[in-house]
């Protein structure tokens, strides 16, 4: 396999590869590089962190005992944990030998979007995903229904035979499956009903309410009968139009952001009716269109791309978690906290004057230790003082340790070239070619910072 | 159809928003000019308590509501029979005795989000609660409108979803010297000085390259243009002022800019609500006022207008730590020189009719607001930016 098309395979089912990986896999066969990636990806590695001191939060017995000051304090803790778990996560994004499962991880997160502050189902969710991301998209799509996370998010909890509430109904509609225009309000209030009763204990068991739940016949998509929730999302499985809702956005996460037809309708004849999303993906990598020059270098990295990208080169040590959150928002991808329901706009989405300038000065920021002095928005829960406290300090380092040891065993004995090409497939402006070409007296690591820092490296 | 509108159009239409010899036109020099009209946005971030904003002081409800909370008859402003100002917007007060106030009272939307996030990107991308939308009306605004970037500025550093186009955003500064400084590092200016126009035809890239260039030289245009501006007045002492102030210099300077958006935060007061948001309404009113001033010496305010709302108003009842949970309708501060019905635009809250959640209807759309501001004060087309046509109301 040419090396070009690999390093292209490994920056949209990962986050790159490096130069030394590449020999032993540019002697193989195109079908045998992409085996390996998903044998590598085979088994789902739960993602932990250690929350023991929150136990009393989840034990179904002891939970309602709990004092509202306890409960108060565990919910602190709580939201503070799920910030480890920002960290953790993004850790794994670093270290992980399962690029494609992970990635996989990303992408549904941002289809199945959920938040929720209670650290034990934000995890459990996390998990559903790592271990559904590659599997049957009906058992994934039952999963995620059932998930407390989701039914506090889309206020599944309040969906009761008396009083149903839609909310999950719709989005699991217009946003997980189908899309706007495929179903009518009718469909939505009939499958609001099937979902009735769909709860979870304290410690993220789902269990059914059965005194809520409506086991009168409903009229769904065409179809009768005394439907649960999950005959819903089987009937819902059934609409072509599901396979190709999910289809395009793979599609314009991995492939192109602009859709070309025929390849998608290629990919709905091989994903419909089954959903194996293996096989889906299988597809895509073996097929000789997702590695055409229009496709390579044509997306815009995600925040979560351009930082996890530069750390696997260089692995850095936030001293201050805080300022691994300070860079998310900057950008405007903070993990765990999607802004709403529909996710994460991505692709040109991601890039405006400010956030523009900050992407491409993120490399010297984290590498160089140079200044930054772009302010963080506060939340909408702070103080006047906190809302502003950031302000006060205008000029600031980031207090990172920073890792050479990969980039010195991989990049120095690269000429500037192989360097170049390792990090940017895509086209690269004439000018700033040129531009790159004079930077002859600079040292391999200032080398990679400039490259990093150009507009180029904003794609993949 | 105006020239510039004409040729906005046309390029849209035929699909090349990257046209040839594009560093040329994004050097030629500015349209518009002294004599446009403007809007100022400021959202009191986290859901001003509207209630113990206008106090309906004659109202029973209100005092059992909040035994705790409620601001007693003579602690109060009295300006109608049944409404009083909170003892701290005395400033708000003076520019309501000059006519420079309406007071658009009972403002919210349909089946109100009580999310912060979800109801500001509401307010922000103006859509019903049941759609997303990605652009913000500022955003779609400077794209059918404007020509540039800093067609509307956010006073901060990061750029909200309100000032977000689909092809164009707004820009946010908060120092026009240090955006000017940080687009113009040794490195920055290598790249694009080096640049000519013939890569900026590639989908993304160009695009990348478009922005950057668009970027700097909008920060260039905002800084030349407003450094020689500083502003005279002595603005109150604190961080939302200072805004005030940037944003009074930018205004003073003449800056072809026709949407600004100011954001100040504070104003969810779960808990201990009466000493928090009595420093909070001091100091927007206070910083509002001098605010005010600065444009009218400088002839500019007769050219603005200034809106502030929240994301949404607070609950009716009070809650059991001294504070207010999030509720739905609020009231709407419009400040210029040309109001046509300065005042009260419409009666205050009814607490006898409150929502499934107890909490206040609303009377007034919210997009009715930008729909009047578009066609009324800007003087453009409401549809293409609001995607759906709102009543017009008549306070401007």
């Amino acid at each position: 396999m040419e090396t070009k098309a690999i390093q292209h395979l490994y920056s949209r089912v990962g986050f790159g590869i490096l130069p030394n990986d590449i020999p032993s896999l540019s002697g193989l066969k195109k079908e045998d590089v992409v085996a390996q990636l998903f044998s590598k990806s085979r088994e789902a590695d739960p993602l932990k962190i250690d929350l023991a001191e929150l136990d009393d939060f989840i034990d179904n017995d002891s939970r309602q005992k709990l004092s509202r000051a306890i409960r108060q304090e565990l919910r602190k803790k709580s939201r503070q944990k799920i910030k480890d778990y920002n960290s953790a996560w993004i850790s794994r994004l670093v270290t992980t030998d399962q690029q494609l499962r992970e990635k996989m991880v990303l992408f549904w997160a941002n289809v199945f979007v959920c938040r929720d502050n209670h650290i034990f189902h934000v995890q459990q969710y996390n998990n559903t995903l790592r271990k559904h991301a590659l599997g049957h998209l009906g058992d994934f799509l039952k999963a995620v229904a059932k998930e407390p996370a989701m039914s506090k998010y889309l206020n599944n909890r309040q969906n009761v035979k008396e009083k149903p509430n839609e909310n999950f109904a719709r989005e699991l509609m217009e946003l997980f499956t189908l899309g706007e225009g495929h179903y009518s309000e009718y469909d939505i209030k009939e499958a609001a009903r099937a979902f009735t009763g769909w709860s979870f204990r304290p410690n993220g068991e789902f269990f059914l309410r059965q005194k809520k739940h409506d086991t009168g016949v409903k009229v769904f998509l065409g179809k009768s009968g005394n439907f649960d929730g999950n005959a819903i999302i089987d009937i819902i499985l059934q609409q072509k139009q599901c396979a190709r809702f999910i289809c395009e956005k793979v599609y314009r996460y991995f492939v192109n952001p602009r859709v070309n037809q025929q390849h998608l309708n290629e990919m709905v004849a091989v994903f419909y009716p089954k959903y194996n999303i293996e096989k889906l993906m299988e597809h895509i990598l073996l097929s000789d269109w997702f590695y055409e020059d229009e496709n390579i270098g044509a997306k815009i990295k995600s925040p979560m791309e351009l930082l996890v990208g530069i750390q696997r080169i260089v692995p850095l040590t936030f001293a201050k978690e805080k300022q691994l959150l300070y860079l998310q928002r900057t950008m405007g991808q903070v993990l765990l906290y999607p802004p709403n329901v529909a996710g994460w706009k991505q692709d040109r989405n991601w890039i405006d004057s400010n956030t523009l300038l900050f992407r491409m000065k993120l490399p010297s920021v984290l590498l160089n230790d140079t200044v930054i002095n772009v302010d963080q928005k506060g939340d909408f829960e702070d103080s006047f003082e906190k809302y502003y406290a950031d302000s006060r300090k205008r000029a600031r380092k980031l207090d990172v340790e920073k890792d050479w040891t990969i980039f010195d065993l991989e990049f120095l004995a690269l000429n500037r070239d192989e360097i170049r090409e390792s990090l940017i497939r895509g086209k690269i402006d004439g000018d700033t070619l040129i531009f790159l070409d004079t930077l002859t007296n600079l040292d391999p690591k200032e080398y990679l910072v400039q490259l990093m820092s150009i507009p180029e490296y904003q794609l993949c | 159809m105006k020239r510039r509108e004409f040729i906005q159009r046309s390029s849209l239409a035929s699909g090349t928003l990257l046209v040839p010899n594009f560093l040329k036109a994004v050097e030629s020099s500015v349209l518009g000019g002294a004599n446009h009209k403007r809007v100022v946005v400021i959202q009191l971030s986290g859901g001003n308590d509207g209630l113990n904003t206008l106090i309906p002081y004659t109202n029973d409800i209100y005092y059992r509501s909040r035994p705790q909370l409620a601001v007693k008859s003579n602690d109060l402003i009295k300006i109608t029979d049944t409404l009083g100002f909170h003892s701290q917007l005395k400033p708000l007060m003076r520019l309501y005795d000059k006519g420079y106030l309406a007071i658009l009272n009972n403002v919210g939307y349909p089946n109100p989000d009580r999310s912060h996030f979800r109801s500001t990107d509401i307010w922000h991308t103006a859509s019903g609660s049941d759609e997303y939308l990605t652009s913000g009306w500022m955003g779609r605004y400077i794209e059918s409108h404007g020509q540039k970037p800093y067609n509307a500025i956010e006073i901060d550093d990061s750029l909200s979803l309100m000032l977000k186009g689909e092809n164009m955003n707004g820009i946010a500064t908060k120092n026009a010297k240090l955006l000017h400084n940080n687009m113009n590092t040794p490195y920055f200016k290598k790249i694009l000085n080096q640049q000519t126009d013939q890569h900026l035809s590639e989908h993304n890239l160009g695009y990348l390259y478009k922005t950057m260039i668009e970027a700097r030289s909008s920060a260039k245009y905002i800084y030349e243009t407003s450094k020689t501006n500083p502003s005279k007045k002595q603005y109150p002492d604190n961080p939302f002022g200072k805004q005030l102030k940037t944003t009074a210099e930018f205004i003073n300077s003449r800056l072809d800019t026709q949407m600004y958006y100011v954001s100040m935060g504070g104003f969810d007061t779960h808990a201990n609500q009466v000493n928090t948001q009595s420093r909070l309404l001091h100091i927007y009113s206070d910083a509002v006022e001098t605010f005010v001033q600065d444009l009218d010496d400088n002839g500019t305010l007769e050219n603005t207008l200034i809106l502030t709302f929240s994301e949404f108003g607070r609950r009716v009842q009070e809650n059991a730590s001294r504070g207010t949970d999030h509720g739905a309708a609020n009231n709407v501060f419009l400040i210029g020189k040309n109001l046509k019905k300065p005042g009260f635009f419409n009666s205050g809250p009814n607490l006898n009719d409150l929502d499934a959640n107890n909490d206040l209807k609303y009377d007034i759309d919210f997009r009715s607001i930008y729909a009047t501001i578009l066609s009324n004060w800007l003087g453009v087309e409401q549809k293409s930016i609001l995607r759906t046509s709102f009543d017009t109301l008549d306070f401007v």
